[in-house]
């Protein structure tokens, strides 16, 4: 990303391109669609958390019935990791420049529903970009599976209790290593885990039980059952692949690329990550006679 | 320091879950649904004893479902 382009692009058509003249043309539209500050991802994250919140007084006053906010709530669920996902890869502000404290903001708050420590969520993600579907180093390797039901029970099982944690268990060996932020990661995860216990213990107790439980609890599995369906399984499946222009797909979802989140053009993100989510289609449209001459999995599911 | 908590409560993390939501959970959707406690129970003890037994049938089961 940080490579200068200082000659034109080549002419000549896609077929007719060597490697390095590929890889700049790949760059030079690429960088078109990173620019920006991702409003729209900004605004999704805020404006998505409020909603959440806004739900509880409103069902606990009797102004919304929890049959309505339930399905709402879980819908708020699902959409909150995307906007962190762009503050994992620093997309709103970069270390140091002035909005860094909004970017770090949203990375934090946005993923409270789902209970998605951000530093936690950062580390794992960039280790998932560089040893994508590797059995032994992607942390978010454990989705793998045949199809898509396959998947959505084996991210249950994966959430029984004692079964092994990807995260938990790449957050240990890097503390061990004595990576400090991997240890304050650690930290952050057991007060936010703890703390959500907490709370649906106090709420339980205290009369909100039902509310607590079709407002976060059940959402919150929901969310990561579809979470983990759309953003792992369907772009990287089979798995059985790495390298930068194989290790994900492109592919139409038969319900579209907004019920799937936008992940139809993960292989934009996993090859450019600075692209903000919202402009992957059109990068990709760009993109795509690029993508055919590296060989990328262009697939329809 | 931290860590030993962790591990020493983590296991029995699906019976304070168990107690602690599960329990209330149970005595408040069998009031919502008109549902008779049985043995003479009351709604909590109830769910007590049912969020309890789930609890533990999870940590010595490994799993929920």
């Amino acid at each position: 990303m940080n490579v200068a382009v200082t000659e034109p692009v080549a002419a000549a058509p896609v077929a007719e391109r060597n490697d390095r003249e590929l890889a700049r043309e790949e760059l030079t539209i690429a960088r078109k669609y990173i620019g920006p500050f991702p409003i729209v991802m900004a605004a999704w994250g805020l404006g998505n958390l409020v909603c959440w919140l806004a739900l509880w007084p409103l069902v606990m006053t009797g102004t919304l019935s929890l049959w309505i906010a339930f399905p709402l709530a879980t819908l708020n669920v699902a959409l909150c990791y995307l906007p962190s996902h762009e503050a994992q890869h620093s997309n709103y502000a970069k270390s140091g420049e002035p909005l860094r404290w909004l970017n770090e903001l949203i990375g934090y708050v946005s993923t409270i529903p789902l209970v998605l420590p951000f530093k936690t969520a950062r580390i794992t993600h960039m280790d998932h970009h560089t040893y994508t579907n590797d059995p032994e180093r992607d942390p978010d390797y454990g989705v793998k599976a045949a199809n898509a039901w396959q998947a959505i029970l084996t991210g249950i099982r994966r959430r029984q209790p004692g079964q092994p944690n990807a995260y938990g268990k790449l957050l240990r060996e890097k503390a061990e290593a004595g990576d400090e932020t991997a240890k304050r990661a650690m930290m952050e995860g057991l007060a936010q885990t703890l703390s959500f216990w907490a709370i649906l213990t106090a709420l339980a107790w205290s009369g909100y039980a039902i509310e607590a439980a079709l407002l976060w609890w059940l959402p919150r599995h929901i969310g990561m059952s579809y979470i983990s369906l759309f953003l792992s399984w369907f772009p990287h499946h089979p798995m059985n692949e790495q390298g930068r222009y194989r290790n994900t797909r492109h592919f139409h979802y038969w319900f579209g690329n907004i019920v799937s989140f936008g992940m139809e053009h993960h292989i934009i993100h996993h090859l450019h990550p600075g692209i903000p989510l919202n402009r992957n289609a059109a990068a990709y449209r760009e993109l795509r006679p690029i993508l055919k001459k590296r060989g990328c999995r262009l697939d329809g599911v | 320091m931290i860590g030993k908590i962790v591990q020493t409560i983590g296991p029995w993390g699906p019976v304070l879950f168990g107690i602690g939501f599960l329990a209330p959970l149970i005595a408040q959707s069998m009031e919502a649904m008109e549902i008779a406690a049985p043995f003479g129970l009351s709604f909590v003890q109830t769910g007590l004893l049912i969020g309890t037994g789930l609890g533990l049938a999870a940590k010595f089961r490994g799993r929920w479902i």
